[in-house]
């Protein structure tokens, strides 16, 4: 069952790293103190689960990570979330002026060309670097736009620029081009490479439908020549007479835009910075860019009037790349589902669906929200699969939410173990199952049922006693101590903090540490 | 495919409702006097005594006999357009020639306001229920809560007194004709062969057949004699619409699906555009049966004020003049509109949520 | 985590609750509803024009308006010619203005008020009463019972209401009498759908199940049960069509049926009085009653919209 030990690499490059992230709710019946400045580091191509019992915040910890949290009445009120090199957090207290009277009024003052700017860049964030999956695709996916255009509209959102330079390329192609590239592939000998290399090819030129060909192709013939006149007899028929002229026109706005994005990040980033030389130097930078614009003006009225011509092209490549996507996640019949409706297909389907359409754009970051709790046993076990294969594949980090141990067992490479609003512990999948140190995890492991233990005799399982506390009043220094065995006066008093003991294991329990240092 | 044969369905189904239709005006028709309803059947200056011509209406009626075979007479005429005579001084003697003259002007009125009202409200609900609690949002509240509420035919003598021509001396807002479809000093001299009776040809709207026959100052003060009626109308039905626009759209932004919209990174005016407010469109196209139905009603006050020569004036002459026949055939005549206008939102709802099983 | 499998058990516990949960908690409803400050503005309005059509009946000699020409003849005519506008200088009846035959239009407007808000809840009453019977039976008794009356109803909302009541007006006859009878009988089919579908969700409700089960009767369960719950769904929509009824009826009248009775202190009839000065200027024999009765429609507007809210949180828009 426990067979991740080849994804512990000791310290390999963090892509998510969430630094005292608080999130809180803002009610009539007073604040709910959800998330109480938690941190989160996940690493590249790692498969982080998150556990805890319902009520606990995991689900409010991912609504953060996409800034998703309902707002009103939900707020992040500080942190850092750093998706890449990106803080998506940039300019939080801009956002607005909260100014808590007491528990019941609180005003928060919202500044809305703040929050407009703060939504551009979470336009440009999420989809494109970090996706999500959800609970419940019934509801997830909208029920009036076919599966397809869902999906295609990921792609269109963010991979514009790669569309449109391999268009460019497969059009403007030739020989010379071929002879290289069949060169290059015929002089590697490792199979496996080659094909990578001829899947790098075919998708740089916009033409992966005829992966399987090219592939075939040099497996039958040896001869370069024929590799060539083959090569170019297939490249020459997806040609499709676009007008180039209007798609690099486009593709050049497409990088302007992109180039606008950055800039502006860079302001913000320097906004927060409060480095006035800094900010002024953003500022110009972001003018000079601006000024640029006026030359797309002409681009921009045509882009109009006959934008849906212009990116008929893209639209072409973003459809292939559809039923690719859907090919890619166990779907029979790509053409036939990418026009059906939600509510023609299966949970499963849908599921399947809703992760054709977080991975559309090559994220470097799924958030996967208790995927499989509304699917049955059968299909939970096909998404899970499919999710690990993906992971592999694609090498993108996954943040797996769910309230199954099993589940967790089966699919992480690292746990964090969450309880009203903290994680309270943090380690690789194996110390959490054979060592674990806070009596929460302690508890929730007992509460497991499972077939070494319970061998041959009726073994009572145990509970946690009590339940998760309310979080409008939370318990006072650690929120677990109402319901701990071991509980002594310091719990009380004050919050553990998240503590290393050793290779990568966290807890927060003054059952491991001194109450002045840190140590063991 | 499977369209074609759910509106056959739905055109079946019309069936029994248009029957149960004819059943219901005819128990109403038996409610009445004989002796009224063949009145407008007698000629008084005819030498034939009184007794005898009413004997032979009756018969050509089918009262000689039981109900339930009058009511096959009646049928019968309705099926070959016989709706009754009547006789009002300045309209013809059938029924359904009256109705022929008048219900384009009717429709013209529902028609426009229609449009113009979906054409402000959809935008403007889109707008405020995105901003739910927001300024807009009340201002929006209050306005189509009055609209819900203002009487049409008292807000119509408002809009006469605020906008009427030579209503309150020094206004400088009253520069619109407020009675008829158009003046009688705009009609050409002399009287162009299209023009007959007041009645315009080919399609009795005044302002398309001024149009047709080049005729454009006619046009203009035609135009000028729709305004009112048709903002008069277009109110109630655009505070309806907004309404429950602005209800679909708070409802869809709760949505998991805009959620997962945002997690894709689709920009917020493109969530709203592209997300929410197809889905808000649903429930706003179920309530439109109701809404038309309301509008109907509308119409008839509206034309009754503004003196517009179509079906709900022509009903409320009638009513002046007891004319049974008359009213009864325009009540059937806009139950038969209501019914097809139904039918039409049934298969736009069904065009539009694919969820709908054919 | 320990749930309840024991299905007759819950069920049979869940009854007493269901029961009557709205009159139980009538207070903190109520509460919910002032805290709605527009809604209560609603009520408030609605509540004082109610207390105006009372004290009319309390006091009859207080305006005794039987028709204007009574009134007309017994106060002074403030100038020749015309009727005189809005003015503070003759004491309360005047400062709106006088309107047909001289009357001052606040007393005849107050006497209007309560001619038409006693029809509309006349119509409303009667009209609700007969549906909720016809459509709660439905909703209990179903088959051709149930298909009969939705057939019957689906006749009627096919005609739009306000030429449905011009129809049935005519044929029985031009008076405001006749107006009431037609209202009543157009008015029904509304409640009918409404209680039937409010009926056949709570019919298939487990509590009714559990009754059935311990031998309560049919005819028993619809009293008992069904109708209490049917109640407060018809409240809001009574409170709602009050308003629609008042403007439907003044309409009616305006538009040719006060042949019987033109010079009642009616709404719809003030605005016909008012019609014969439009041309000449005039306008506050038109604008007053009119803003008067406006101001009902939407204080009963609001109100029913906040009663919605508090009453049936499921039906919120």
């Amino acid at each position: 069952m426990m067979q991740n030990t080849e994804g512990k690499k000791s310290e390999s490059e963090t892509y998510l790293r969430v630094e005292k992230l608080k999130t809180q709710f803002f009610t009539a019946r007073g604040i709910v103190k959800a998330l109480d400045e938690i941190d989160l580091t996940i690493r590249k191509g790692e498969i982080y689960g998150l556990v805890g019992e319902s009520g606990c915040g995991k689900s409010v910890t991912a609504q953060s990570i996409m800034y998703l949290v309902p707002d009103p009445p939900g707020r992040i009120v500080s942190g850092k979330i750093y998706v890449g090199n990106v803080n998506i957090l940039t300019g939080l207290e801009q956002l607005a002026k909260i100014t808590v009277k007491s528990e019941t009024n609180v005003k928060i003052k919202r500044n809305k060309r703040m929050i407009k700017r703060h939504n551009y860049l979470l336009s440009r964030i999420r989809g494109d670097r970090i996706s999500m999956i959800f609970q419940e695709p019934t509801l997830a996916l909208n029920p009036v736009i076919r599966v397809g255009d869902q999906i295609a509209e990921n792609i269109l959102l963010h991979l514009k620029v790669d569309m449109a330079n391999a268009i460019l390329r497969r059009e403007m192609s030739t020989r010379k081009d071929y002879e290289s590239f069949v060169q290059k592939a015929l002089s590697i000998g490792d199979k496996d490479a080659r094909n990578k290399a001829i899947r790098e090819w075919c998708e740089s030129y916009s033409i992966s439908d005829a992966e399987e060909l090219v592939r075939n192709i040099f497996l039958t013939y040896q001869d370069p020549e024929t590799v060539v006149k083959s090569i170019e007899f297939i490249v020459n028929e997806r040609k499709s007479g676009t007008n180039i002229n209007r798609l690099s026109r486009a593709r050049e706005y497409y990088l302007y835009q992109q180039r606008l994005f950055e800039a502006t990040l860079n302001l913000m980033e320097a906004e927060s910075g409060k480095n006035q030389d800094e900010i002024d130097r953003a500022r110009t930078a972001l003018n000079e860019i601006k000024k640029e614009g006026s030359s797309f003006l002409s681009f921009r009225i045509i882009n109009k009037f006959i934008g849906k011509r212009i990116e008929a092209p893209l639209r072409d490549a973003a459809k292939r790349r559809v039923h690719e996507l859907l090919n890619l996640v166990n779907i029979a019949e790509p053409e036939r589902t990418a026009l059906s409706y939600p509510h023609e297909l299966s949970g499963g389907m849908q599921q399947r669906v809703m992760i054709a359409m977080a991975l559309a754009s090559n994220p470097q970051m799924l958030i996967a929200d208790e995927p499989t709790t509304a699917l049955d046993v059968t299909t939970q076990a096909q998404i899970l699969d499919l999710i690990r294969n993906l992971n592999r594949q694609m090498g993108s980090s996954v943040l797996f939410i769910t309230h199954d141990l099993a589940v967790i067992a089966q699919m992480c490479n690292r746990v964090g173990v969450m309880y009203a609003g903290n994680i309270v512990e943090e380690a690789d999948v194996n110390t959490i199952f054979d060592n674990p140190k806070h009596p929460y995890t302690i508890g929730l492991l007992k509460a497991l049922p499972r077939a070494d233990r319970i061998a041959g005799k009726m073994v009572k399982l145990e509970t946690v006693a009590g339940s998760v506390p309310n979080l409008i009043t939370p318990p006072t220094g650690c929120r677990f101590h109402p319901r701990c065995k071991f509980k002594m006066d310091i719990c009380e008093k004050k919050k553990p903090e998240l503590d290393d003991l050793g290779d990568g294991h966290k807890v927060a329990c003054w059952l491991y540490q001194e109450p002045g240092g840190s140590g063991k | 495919m499977e369209l074609r044969y759910f509106i056959l369905r739905r055109l079946l189904l019309l069936i029994p409702t248009v029957l149960g239709l004819s059943i219901f005006m005819f128990i109403l028709i038996e409610a009445v006097p004989k002796a009224i309803l063949v009145t407008p059947y007698i000629n008084p200056h005819s030498r034939i005594p009184y007794i005898i011509q009413e004997a032979n209406a009756l018969k050509i009626l089918g009262f000689n006999y039981p109900p339930p075979i009058a009511y096959l007479f009646y049928l019968d005429r309705l099926l070959h357009g016989n709706l009754g005579l009547m006789s009002m001084p300045g309209y013809p003697n059938s029924v359904a020639a009256a109705i022929v003259d008048a219900f384009p002007n009717t429709i013209q009125l529902t028609i426009f306001a229609s449009l113009l009202s979906i054409a402000i409200a959809i935008p403007l609900g889109t707008y405020i229920g995105a901003r739910p609690n927001s300024i807009a949002d009340q201002a929006g509240r209050v306005f189509s809560l009055t609209g819900y509420a203002i009487p049409a035919f008292w807000l119509a003598l408002m809009l006469q007194i605020v906008f009427g021509k030579n209503i309150l001396l020094g206004n400088p807002l009253g520069v619109l004709p407020f009675s008829g479809s158009f003046s009688a000093s705009a009609i050409p001299n002399p009287t162009p062969s299209w023009f007959v009776n007041g009645i315009t040809y080919p399609t009795h709207l005044v302002i398309f057949d001024a149009l047709i026959h080049g005729d454009f100052p006619l046009f203009v003060d035609a135009l000028k004699h729709i305004i009112l009626p048709v903002l008069t109308l277009t109110y109630g039905i655009l505070a309806g619409i907004l309404r429950f626009m602005r209800a679909g759209m708070v409802d869809a932004s709760n949505q998991e699906y805009v959620k997962t919209a945002r997690s894709k990174g689709v920009p917020e005016k493109l969530v709203i555009k592209r997300h929410i407010r197809k889905n808000a469109m649903i429930p706003t196209i179920t309530v439109m049966g109701l809404l038309v139905a309301g509008l109907l009603g509308g119409v008839v006050l509206v034309e009754y004020v503004f003196a517009y020569p179509g079906m709900g004036y022509l009903t409320t002459q009638g009513i002046l003049s007891y004319q049974i026949w008359l009213v009864i055939g325009t009540t059937l005549i806009f139950g038969l509109i209501l019914v097809l206008t139904n039918l039409i939102v049934d298969v736009v709802y069904a065009l539009t949520d694919p969820r709908i099983r054919y | 985590m320990a749930t309840e499998s024991n299905v007759g058990g819950s069920i049979l516990k869940a009854q007493p609750v269901k029961h009557r949960p709205r009159v139980e908690d009538f207070k903190s409803t109520f509460k919910l509803f002032i805290k709605n400050r527009l809604a209560f503005v609603g009520f408030v309005i609605v509540l004082i024009y109610f207390t105006i059509t009372i004290l009319d009946y309390v006091y009859p000699s207080y305006l005794g308006v039987k028709d204007i020409n009574t009134i007309a003849s017994w106060v002074p005519q403030l100038s020749s010619g015309v009727p005189s506008g809005p003015t503070l200088s003759h004491g309360w009846w005047y400062i709106f203005g006088e309107t047909l035959y001289f009357a001052p239009i606040f007393p005849v407007m107050l006497a209007a008020l309560k001619t038409d808000i006693t029809y509309s809840i006349l119509i409303v009453l009667t009209g609700a009463l007969i549906g909720i019977i016809l459509g709660t039976m439905s909703g209990y008794f179903g088959k051709l019972y149930d298909e009969v009356l939705m057939r019957v109803t689906d006749i009627f909302f096919s005609v739009p209401t306000l030429v449905l009541a011009i129809a049935v007006t005519v044929v029985l006859g031009k008076s405001l009498q006749n107006v009431v009878i037609a209202l009543i009988i157009i008015w029904w089919p509304i409640y009918a759908r409404l209680t039937r579908g409010v009926s056949l969700s709570i019919k298939s409700n487990k509590f009714i199940e559990a009754a059935t089960a311990a031998g309560s009767s049919g005819l028993r369960n619809v009293f008992v049960h069904i109708l209490p719950n049917v109640l407060s769904v018809v409240f809001v929509q009574f409170s709602l069509d009050l308003g629609s009824i008042i403007q439907l009826f003044a309409a009616l009248d305006f538009i040719g049926f006060n042949e019987g009775s033109p010079l009642l202190p009616e709404l719809g009839n003030m605005l016909t009085w008012g019609t014969s000065y439009l041309v000449s200027g005039i306008w506050w024999p038109i604008v007053i009653p009119g803003i008067f009765l406006l101001i009902f429609t939407v204080a009963i507007n609001l109100m029913g919209d906040g009663l919605r809210d508090v009453l049936d949180p499921k039906l919120r828009r």
